[in-house]
C-alpha cells in the first residue's frame, strides 16, 4: 500500500486526463441520450404512467431533470447515467401502466362473463 | 512524453489496485442477478416476453462486466439498477401478455356464452310456443267439455223438472185417488146410512138369511093379489132402495093363512108375490133382480086360531140379497 500513496499524484493526473478527454467526447452522445429519454418519459405519461406507476414515473421525471442539470453543468457522464436510469424508469412505468390496463380489461371482461353466466342461469327455466 | 508508457503502466496498476479495495459485486447487482435468474427460469417470460428478457440480459451483462472489471461500486450499481428496471419491465410485459391472453380467451368464452344463450333463447321460445299451442288445445278441449257439461246440466235440469212434474202429477193423482177413495168411502157410508134409513122405513128385520122386509096383509085387498095405496108406498121405498144399491137382488115370498083350500092358498101366495114383482118391475127394477116364490099356507108365523094371528100369516116377505146379489135359500 505504500506504492499507492507514492503514486497518488500520478494517479490524480491520469484521472484528470481521462476526464478531460471524456468530457469533450461525451457532449453529443449525452444530448442524444437525454432527447431519447425525454421521448420515453413523454410516452410513459401518455400511457398513464402517472396513474398506474407513480413511483417510477416520479423517479423518471426527477432523474431527467437532474440529467439536464448535470448536462448544463457540463457533467456529461453523470448526465448520461441519470438519463439512462430515467429512461429505464420511464419504460418500466409505461410497462406497468400497460400491464395494469390489460389486467383491468381482463378483469372487466371476466366480470362481464360472470354476469352473463348468472344471467343465463337465471333465464333457464 | 518519454515517460508516457511508464505513466500508463502506473495508471493501469492504480486502477487494478483501486479495484482490489472494492467488492467484486454489490447488493444491488446480486439482487438483479437473482431476479434475472427467476425471469430466465420462468417459462411465461420465455413465451410472453422473449424480447424484454433479452434486453434485460443485455442490460445485466455490462453490470456483470463492470463488476468483473472491478469498476466502482457506483458504476456497478448504476448498471445493475438499469438491469433491474429492465427485468421488472420483463415481468410487467409477462403480466400484460397473460392479461391479453385472458382477454382473448374471455372474448371467446363470451362469444360462446352468447351463442349458447341465443340457442337457449331459441329453444325456450320454441318450447314456449309449444306450451302455448298445448294450452290453446287444452282451452279448446275445456271449452268443449264445459259446453258438454252445460248441456248435460240442462238435460239434468229438464229431467229433474220432468221428474218433479211427474212427481207432482203422482201426488195429484194420489191426492185425487185419496179424494176418490174418501169420496167412495163417504159414498159407501152415505149409502149404508141411506140403506139403514130406508130399511128402517120399511121396518126390515135382520135375520139369518139376511134382511127381510115383510109386507103385511093390510097392504093387500082381502083375498086379492093387488097392492093397495099403502102397499104401493112401501114398494116405492123398496124401489128407491134397490136403485141406490144396484148390486142387490130380492126374493119375493108369498104366504097365506090356512083358510080355504091349500091349492087356492098356494095360488094366492104366488099371485101376491107376483104382484109385488110386477109393481117393482113397473117402477123400473130389472126383472132379473126380482125372484118370486109362493109357499101357500105352509110356514105360518103364528097359529091360525084367531083373526089377528091369521092376518099375521097372510104376508109377503121380501128377502134382500147381500152386496153380491146372493140369497141364502130357505
Amino acid at each position: 500500500m505504500r506504492t499507492l500513496s507514492n503514486m497518488l499524484p500520478t494517479v490524480l493526473c491520469g484521472l484528470a486526463v481521462v476526464l478531460t478527454v471524456g468530457c469533450s467526447s461525451l457532449k453529443n452522445p449525452a444530448t442524444t441520450d437525454i432527447a431519447v429519454t425525454n421521448a420515453a418519459v413523454e410516452s410513459a405519461v401518455a400511457a398513464g404512467g402517472s396513474q398506474f406507476a407513480p413511483v417510477e414515473m416520479n423517479a423518471a421525471r426527477t432523474k431527467l431533470a437532474q440529467a439536464r442539470q448535470a448536462f448544463d453543468a457540463s457533467d456529461y457522464e453523470r448526465a448520461m447515467g441519470l438519463s439512462d436510469q430515467s429512461r429505464a424508469d420511464a419504460k418500466l412505468a409505461q410497462g406497468k401502466a400497460n400491464s395494469a390496463k390489460a389486467r383491468a380489461a381482463a378483469d372487466a371482461l371476466e366480470d362481464g362473463i360472470q354476469i352473463l353466466r348468472n344471467e343465463i342461469k337465471r333465464d333457464k327455466p | 512524453m518519454k515517460n508516457m508508457p511508464f505513466k500508463l503502466t502506473l495508471l493501469a496498476l492504480a486502477l487494478v489496485a483501486a479495484a482490489c479495495t472494492t467488492a467484486p459485486t454489490t447488493q444491488l447487482l446480486d439482487r438483479a442477478r437473482d431476479e434475472y435468474r427467476a425471469v430466465q427460469e420462468s417459462p411465461m417470460a420465455a413465451s410472453y416476453a422473449p424480447l424484454e428478457a433479452k434486453q434485460a440480459g443485455d442490460a445485466l451483462a455490462p453490470a456483470n462486466a463492470a463488476a468483473e472489471n472491478r469498476e466502482s461500486a457506483e458504476r456497478i450499481d448504476h448498471l445493475a439498477y438499469i438491469a433491474q428496471q429492465k427485468i421488472a419491465l420483463t415481468r410487467e410485459a409477462v403480466k400484460q401478455k397473460s392479461a391479453e391472453a385472458e382477454i382473448a380467451q374471455a372474448a371467446k368464452q363470451r362469444d360462446q356464452l352468447l351463442l349458447d344463450q341465443r340457442t337457449a333463447e331459441a329453444d325456450l321460445s320454441k318450447r314456449k310456443a309449444q306450451i302455448a299451442r298445448n294450452e290453446a288445445t287444452n282451452a279448446t278441449r275445456n271449452t268443449q267439455l264445459a259446453q258438454q257439461e252445460a248441456a248435460d246440466a240442462k238435460r239434468s235440469t229438464q229431467l229433474a223438472r220432468n221428474q218433479t212434474a211427474e212427481a207432482k202429477q203422482d201426488v195429484q193423482a194420489a191426492q185425487a185417488e185419496a179424494a176418490g177413495a174418501q169420496r167412495m168411502a163417504q159414498d159407501a157410508q152415505a149409502r149404508s146410512a141411506l140403506l139403514e134409513a130406508q130399511l128402517s122405513a120399511l121396518s126390515a128385520k135382520k135375520t139369518a138369511r139376511g134382511i127381510v122386509i115383510t109386507l103385511s096383509d093390510v097392504l093387500f085387498g082381502t083375498d086379492l093379489a093387488r097392492l093397495n095405496a099403502e102397499g104401493m108406498r112401501s114398494v116405492q121405498k123398496l124401489v128407491a132402495l134397490l136403485q141406490d144399491n144396484p148390486q142387490r137382488t130380492v126374493l119375493v115370498e108369498g104366504f097365506t093363512d090356512s083358510t080355504g083350500s091349500a091349492a087356492h092358498n098356494q095360488a094366492l101366495s104366488e099371485r101376491r108375490a107376483g104382484a109385488v114383482r110386477s109393481a117393482l118391475v113397473d117402477l123400473g127394477v130389472g126383472q132379473e133382480r126380482v125372484a118370486i116364490h109362493g109357499y101357500g099356507e105352509t110356514l105360518p108365523v103364528a097359529a091360525n086360531d084367531s083373526a089377528a094371528n091369521r092376518q099375521l100369516n097372510r104376508r109377503v116377505e121380501i128377502v134382500l140379497s147381500d152386496d153380491k146379489g146372493t140369497i141364502t135359500p130357505r
